[in-house]
């Protein structure tokens, strides 16, 4: 993404793996939850000019049965804690972007305990989360446009379709248009 | 009233929701707005379009990915800029939206398919029948119906409807059998219950101008004049976009019957004046003659109307050769100091190609 981007952009990562988007994980820990580190973390790279938000695939585990709606519904939250804090330049709200992760493999091999029921679930991600990027006016992308999920474990992404996402998302973050 | 935080989003995209030609009230004033703009722009940037309309860039892009699902709107390749990032141009999709247009004229009917860009897909014309108890509506309806089949049937659902454009004027009327205000009146309802699309009527010479506005020579145009020559000549005033006829406007008698009637005392055979796209012979002196008194009956208009208002520009539209309308203009323009004079861009049948627009302007555009 940032050599697509080039150098008018500074790309901060803040990826990590099973973060949940509102849920404390009663395995994994509450420091999973997005919610808890989105506020603190923005307050500290503001000042902002685009939030993108790729969460979604941990949330469909088994231990928090969300039903895909549910977790679209997290996602909201999350808007609108970035629309009150407005991180953005001069305290607005910067521009948000949801992308729908890819959907789940059907193999996940020993995986499969963990996110019991989770593929079906999965394949409505990307339309429960564009009703809510349209109801909330924020951008969206729908990752299974461009990507889908490494055979290797089934959900995560491989290193090829890490560069093709993050080439494409750069291609959308132009398409929203900023001044010169 | 619960915290609409926490109430679940409407469960239906935007796309979704406006799928569909017909469902015309979900169609929301922004979506209005972002198509009204790439009507008459082309090639447009998400960042241009929220400029353009004071949307916001997630509006912006929330309405274009809905619109661009829909076929309505289209993508183009990235434009590397010599500054700032590439931008993706968007323009409307020709094939995301058709339209038929009716002119009923008092020898002829013009029937027209255009898409969603005035291109003209289909065209015909029939004649008139000598008198209104021999009615031509079977006719018509059959060749909507072909005009219809020229669409692969895949965009079937892609018909915003058809638009009928009839004359009003009193002198025009006067031309054609006795009774063809009444049976213009009664062709809206026929042709809507035999085809089952939504019909939309207009004064014929105002929906000319309509689609001058909406396609041809005066897309980026806000106020100018507009000449309509056929058999008689009609003017309009075009102010802000809407236009204006006075209910007691008349036509006027320099039009292309008054150059027939001058060419058969000629002795000359005029049965091209009638037909659509012909290339007209050389007429010589009558033509000279009548082009000269017709570009007089033009300034005299143009001068009433600049006693209210300042007219910097004038569009000649007809469906005589474009050569004709260029002559006019040319001349209009050098008779008449800083005025422009253009020709009408809708050539065929500038009236069909109008009516065309109105499915189109009421269900996609800004009223």
């Amino acid at each position: 993404m940032r050599q697509q981007l080039g150098s008018g952009w500074y790309v901060i990562e803040e990826g990590l793996s099973g973060r949940t988007t509102v849920h404390n994980d009663p395995i994994e820990g509450d420091l999973k939850n997005g919610r808890t580190y989105l506020r603190p973390c923005l307050m500290s790279h503001a000042p902002l000019d685009l939030v993108i938000l790729m969460l979604g695939t941990n949330d469909l585990k088994a231990r928090f049965g969300q039903p895909a709606s549910e977790v679209a519904m997290g996602i909201g939250c999350l808007i609108y804690d970035i629309k009150e804090l407005a991180p953005g330049p001069d305290g607005r709200v910067p521009e948000i972007m949801v992308v729908a992760p890819p959907p789940m493999l059907e193999d996940i091999g020993e995986w499969s305990g963990i996110f019991d029921g989770a593929q079906s679930k999965s394949l409505e991600l990307a339309h429960a989360f564009e009703v809510i990027s349209d109801s909330l006016e924020v951008h969206f992308f729908d990752a299974a446009k461009v990507i889908s999920s490494d055979p290797a474990d089934g959900f995560h992404m491989s290193k090829q379709a890490h560069e093709d996402l993050g080439k494409a998302i750069a291609l959308e973050i132009e398409a929203i248009g900023w001044g010169v | 009233m619960p915290d609409m935080r926490f109430a679940p989003p409407n469960p239906i995209r935007i796309a979704d929701r406006s799928a569909g030609m017909n469902a015309v009230s979900v169609r929301s004033y922004n979506e209005r707005l972002v198509l009204s703009l790439l009507l008459q722009n082309t090639g447009l940037s998400r960042m241009e379009i929220g400029q353009r309309t004071g949307l916001s860039a997630q509006t912006v892009s929330v309405i274009v990915r809905s619109l661009a699902q829909e076929g309505l709107v289209e993508k183009g390749k990235a434009q590397k800029g010599r500054m700032g990032p590439p931008t993706i141009p968007l323009s409307l999709n020709p094939g995301g939206a058709y339209s038929v247009g009716i002119s009923l004229g008092h020898r002829h009917t013009d029937i027209v398919l255009l898409d969603f860009v005035g291109q003209v897909k289909f065209h015909t014309t029939l004649p008139i029948p000598p008198s209104v108890e021999y009615s031509n509506q079977s006719e018509l309806v059959e060749t909507v119906r072909q005009a219809l089949a020229a669409l692969p049937t895949k965009n079937n659902d892609r018909i915003a409807g058809i638009g009928l454009a009839i004359p009003e004027d009193a002198d025009e009327l006067a031309l054609g059998p006795a009774g063809l205000a009444e049976r213009n009146e009664a062709l809206s309802s026929e042709i809507e219950a035999a085809i089952g699309l939504e019909v939309y009527v207009h004064n014929d010479v105002t929906a000319a101008a309509a689609g001058e506005s909406m396609f041809g020579a005066a897309k980026s145009l806000d106020d100018y004049l507009f000449f309509y020559l056929g058999a008689r000549i009609h003017h309009r005033l075009v102010l802000k976009h809407q236009i204006f006829q006075s209910p007691t406007q008349t036509s006027n008698a320099m039009g292309l019957l008054e150059l027939e009637k001058r060419l058969s005392c000629d002795g000359q055979v005029t049965e091209t004046l009638w037909t659509r796209g012909a290339k007209w012979p050389d007429y010589g002196p009558a033509k000279k003659a009548w082009l000269s008194d017709c570009v007089e009956e033009l300034g005299k208009s143009l001068a009433s109307a600049s006693q209210f208002l300042p007219v910097n520009t004038v569009i000649v539209s007809s469906y005589a050769p474009k050569e004709v309308c260029d002559e006019i203009a040319g001349e209009l323009a050098r008779v008449h100091t800083g005025i422009e004079a253009r020709s009408g861009e809708l050539l065929i049948s500038p009236k069909a190609m109008g009516a065309a627009s109105l499915p189109f302007s009421s269900k996609f555009t800004v009223a």
